[in-house]
């Protein structure tokens, strides 16, 4: 019974509480990079996942058989097969979208979120709980990526999906585009008001203030 | 008996004080359009300071009033109400009061909220500054460096810099009314400039540099797209000029005392 409940917190986990991206704060350079829309933002979130838990999966069932001097060396290996693989399906299949999301899917290999999770996780646990924590924390990315995707194909060009959602100006509606949405700046935007959103909720994640302000004289003189 | 007195409010006060000219001539030659714009751009900025006062518990400060000044007076024109909220809020709430409020912001909210009209609608239209309302900030700089709330060395070395490179033919004189006011209203705030006097220069010169650069490169760009982007960089370069004037000072102090 524990363990099923071990299982479940350790998939919910890094929905909101454990979000890798908002509050690691890993993997966001391709975060910011691929989500101008929501379906290249939906494709990198699958292959992620997918590649996040296959690695974790694989690299779980050889633990004990990885040395540790070279275990670098080999748990890139191993994300980067599964990497090549889903480029190598993307391309075929999806022809489009791989091309628009150009080399954030072979960057997978060095995402900081994918070795983070099999060096900190898979490294040490059986392989069904590694597949399991792999997959929450790919599902918190793709969370993370969807809301900023949306928020930005909405707001940048009034559609989702590609379907027009709000009648822009040059459609002869009423919404006007916000180019900046487009434009990098606005992933930061966004990200760090989702950051800021979260924290305020669950004030438990935001961290200790490294610097305290100076009291003001006129207190300080009372 | 003066003690106490120098409080940020005092300062706020004064730099409106300073910048009173330039919104006296503003509104005169922009009629009921511009008060309209000057109104909604204050009750906007009350409204979200409104807001963190009962959020967070920061303090309200009258320095919103300037910000709504230069919000309104360089904004692209014809964005409508909504658009204008919107930039303004941005500006507002990312620019200064996540960071606690006026006094611990890195760069002025009016630039922020500037700079993201002008990406996010780049259709607009960047206003013209009349050139009674540019020799209005002369004034205003005077009163903000007689009473000492606006430095020195930015003003100085913008001033001497601009006027050195405009004597020489390096920079279109049609910048100038633009640079002078955006000067006055976003480079020389006490806060998003310089601390040390070093850096104080050195961000005037800097705004100078960026401006006559922007004139010269930037085809196509409006006089007050071209201030403000300078004013945006200048900003988020401060920091850095100071750090490089205190890393001088250690290493004079260094060489001339040893390692102390």
């Amino acid at each position: 019974m524990s363990s099923r409940t071990d299982l479940r917190a350790t998939l919910t986990d890094p929905l909101v509480r454990q979000n890798p991206v908002t509050l690691q704060i890993l993997g966001i350079c391709s975060a910011l990079a691929v989500t101008t829309s929501v379906a290249t933002a939906l494709t990198m979130s699958v292959s992620l996942t997918v590649v996040l838990t296959l690695s974790a999966a694989a690299i779980s069932l050889i633990r004990r058989h990885i040395p540790d001097a070279i275990r670098l060396i080999v748990q890139i290996v191993i994300v980067a097969s599964m990497v090549i693989v889903i480029d190598q399906v993307l391309q075929a299949f999806l022809g489009e979208i791989s091309r628009a999301l150009s080399i954030y899917v072979s960057l997978i290999t060095t995402n900081c979120l994918v070795l983070g999770r099999t060096e900190a996780y898979a490294r040490h646990h059986a392989p069904l709980p590694a597949a399991v924590d792999a997959f929450g924390n790919g599902l918190g990315y793709s969370l993370v990526l969807l809301v900023v995707g949306a928020l930005r194909e909405l707001l940048g060009r009034g559609a989702l999906f590609g379907h027009s959602v709000l009648p822009t100006v040059d459609e002869g509606g009423w919404f006007t585009p916000l180019g900046l949405m487009l434009l990098a700046p606005s992933a930061f935007f966004l990200l760090g008001g989702l950051v800021w959103a979260i924290r305020s909720l669950r004030p438990e994640q935001s961290e200790a203030p490294e610097h305290t302000p100076p009291t003001r004289t006129a207190e300080a003189a009372e | 008996m003066m003690r106490g007195i120098w409080t940020r409010e005092t300062v706020a006060l004064l730099l409106i004080a300073a910048c009173l000219p330039l919104a006296a001539f503003w509104l005169w030659y922009g009629g009921p359009g511009a008060a309209a714009r000057l109104g909604l751009a204050a009750l906007v900025l009350a409204a979200w300071q409104l807001v963190f006062l009962l959020v967070r518990a920061q303090p309200v400060c009258v320095v919103g009033a300037l910000t709504a000044l230069a919000v309104a007076m360089l904004a692209p024109e014809g964005l409508g109400p909504w658009r204008l909220v919107l930039g303004i809020s941005f500006g507002a709430v990312m620019g200064e009061l996540v960071f606690g409020g006026w006094g611990r912001n890195v760069v002025h909210p009016a630039t922020v909220a500037l700079s993201f009209l002008g990406f996010g609608f780049p259709a607009f239209a960047w206003p013209e500054i009349a050139l009674p309302v540019a020799w209005a900030a002369i004034p205003a700089g005077l009163i903000g460096l007689v009473s000492g709330v606006m430095p020195v060395g930015v003003l100085g070395a913008a001033a001497l810099l601009g006027a050195a490179a405009t004597g020489a033919g390096l920079v279109d004189p049609g910048v100038l009314p633009a640079a002078g006011v955006v000067l006055v209203l976003l480079v020389a705030d006490p806060v998003c400039s310089a601390s040390t006097r070093p850096g104080q220069w050195l961000t005037g010169a800097l705004y100078a540099a960026l401006t006559g650069l922007f004139a010269a490169g930037w085809h196509g760009a409006a006089p007050v797209q071209i201030t403000v982007a300078a004013a945006l960089l200048t900003a988020l370069a401060a920091p850095a000029l100071d750090e490089t004037a205190l890393a001088v000072w250690h290493a004079n102090r260094r060489r001339r005392h040893g390692r102390t």
